[in-house]
């Protein structure tokens, strides 16, 4: 368990297949590219197989029973009869690109709070689910600040032990003779230092 | 000179100066705008739910992102020959100067009305007193009169170096076999720094350009020509 865990957070696609199928239900693994396969995706609303390939007693009857004509349908089954649901929503026999949430969806939000078993066998995920969001943010804004902050020891380890001292003209004695210095030359008049010291006053502009 | 981690331009000291400021700031402006477009663009191809993938043929869009980058290249290069075109003036000058880069210090000539010749090197850390401005800071500063335009005549001895004080607007680069002139007005008096701008070995950023502009009064008065 803590495995699959560890998995889902560290497996991702870019580093291997294998682990994500084990962590992640909708990730698929495909056993050959040439055959057309069952995909979930927001572009590729209707994919080119089924998601079940095997139907069960049950699901091959409701099949019959779709063949026939809606009116003998009972409204629970004609709930459960995708045929019937995409009809119902206009899209009748031509099958549309449409992205925003399909048309199983818009129909079952209407009349169901949860999908029929017909929209299961062709679609493993409906739009809502397959777009959801996911954690994985977290995982890599923490990633990020923890290596920026291993970089910030780093960089304290070699202010301490290889950097030799700055120079003199670092010291605060130092500087501020040098900024009365400029200020005498009036270094950048216009719109720099010596813009923003106020010569009468004798301070800094405010 | 600059002030610590100053990202923009020193102001100007020179009139050719000015217009690369406001040049400059044309530009950025220009700049900032595609900038924040194209990110503006990026932004929603990252965050958009269409997913139409076969969209073409789209003539009067394309027409419009050819013709207005054209458009806006002309609107900066106008502008930039104008000021291109404006250095070259001729302006009659008062003064020519040589300056003849070595590694790793810079020799002055002004042979005009006289022979005055002399090295310019960097103080040295150890010669710096509170207050200086190390690495920039010289022993002989050239001296120069303000108002009056100068020509300068810039080569080298050794390997390339590049004579630049950012504040007159001015660069040009020390070829040796090569006689490189720059003419300049400063405006105000003061002191004006700059560095060597071509890389010419271990003490490239140690040979630094110190300009010290007094008024004519002064400069013809004679205090440069004492040897």
């Amino acid at each position: 368990m803590l495995a699959t865990r560890v998995f889902s957070l560290v497996g991702k696609r870019a580093i291997s297949t294998s682990v994500c199928v084990r962590a992640h239900e909708s990730v698929v693994k495909s056993e050959d590219f040439s055959l057309p396969a069952y995909m979930d995706r927001r572009d590729h609303p209707l994919p080119e197989v089924a998601h079940v390939k095997h139907l069960s007693a049950s699901q091959k009857a409701l099949k019959e029973k779709e063949k026939a004509s809606w009116s003998s349908l009972s409204m629970d089954e004609k709930v459960e009869s995708l045929c019937f649901l995409l009809h119902k929503c206009g899209f009748g026999e031509k099958w549309l690109n449409v992205a925003e949430e399909g048309a199983a969806d818009l129909c079952a939000c209407k009349w169901l709070s949860s999908l029929p078993p017909v929209y299961r066998i062709k679609f493993k995920e409906s739009f809502a689910e397959m777009n959801r969001g996911s954690n994985e943010w977290k995982t890599v804004v923490g990633g990020a600040m923890f290596f920026i902050g291993f970089t910030a020891l780093v960089i304290m380890w070699q202010k301490h032990y290889v950097y030799g001292p700055l120079p003199q003209s670092f010291d605060k004695e130092w500087v501020a003779k040098q900024t009365k210095r400029m200020l005498d030359m009036k270094v950048n008049p216009i719109q720099g230092l010596a813009s923003k010291w106020d010569y009468e006053k004798n301070e800094w502009k405010k | 000179m600059a002030h610590a981690a100053q990202v923009g331009l020193q102001d100007a000291t020179s009139p050719i100066m000015e217009e690369l400021i406001t040049f400059h700031d044309h530009a950025l402006m220009i700049i900032f705008l595609i900038c924040f477009l194209v990110l503006y663009a990026l932004f929603l191809t990252l965050t958009t739910k269409l997913t139409n993938t076969n969209i073409s043929d789209a003539q009067e869009m394309e027409t419009v992102w050819t013709i207005l980058p054209a458009i806006i290249l002309v609107l900066i290069a106008l502008p930039s020959l104008r000021i291109l075109y404006m250095t070259d003036e001729v302006n009659d000058p008062s003064l020519t100067i040589k300056s003849i880069g070595h590694q790793w210090y810079w020799t002055y000539e002004y042979t005009d009305y006289g022979g005055l010749i002399f090295n310019s090197y960097m103080l040295p850390p150890l010669f710096l007193e509170p207050g200086d401005l190390r690495l920039l800071d010289v022993d002989n500063r050239m001296v120069l009169p303000i108002e009056a335009p100068i020509r300068m005549m810039i080569t080298s001895q050794d390997v390339l170096h590049s004579w630049a004080v950012p504040t007159l607007g001015l660069k040009t680069d020390a070829i040796p076999g090569r006689l490189n002139q720059t003419t300049f007005t400063a405006t105000r008096p003061g002191v004006y720094y700059g560095q060597c701008s071509e890389i010419c070995g271990a003490n490239h950023s140690f040979m630094p350009i110190v300009l010290e502009l007094i008024p004519l009064k002064i400069f013809e008065m004679g205090p440069v020509f004492t040897l």
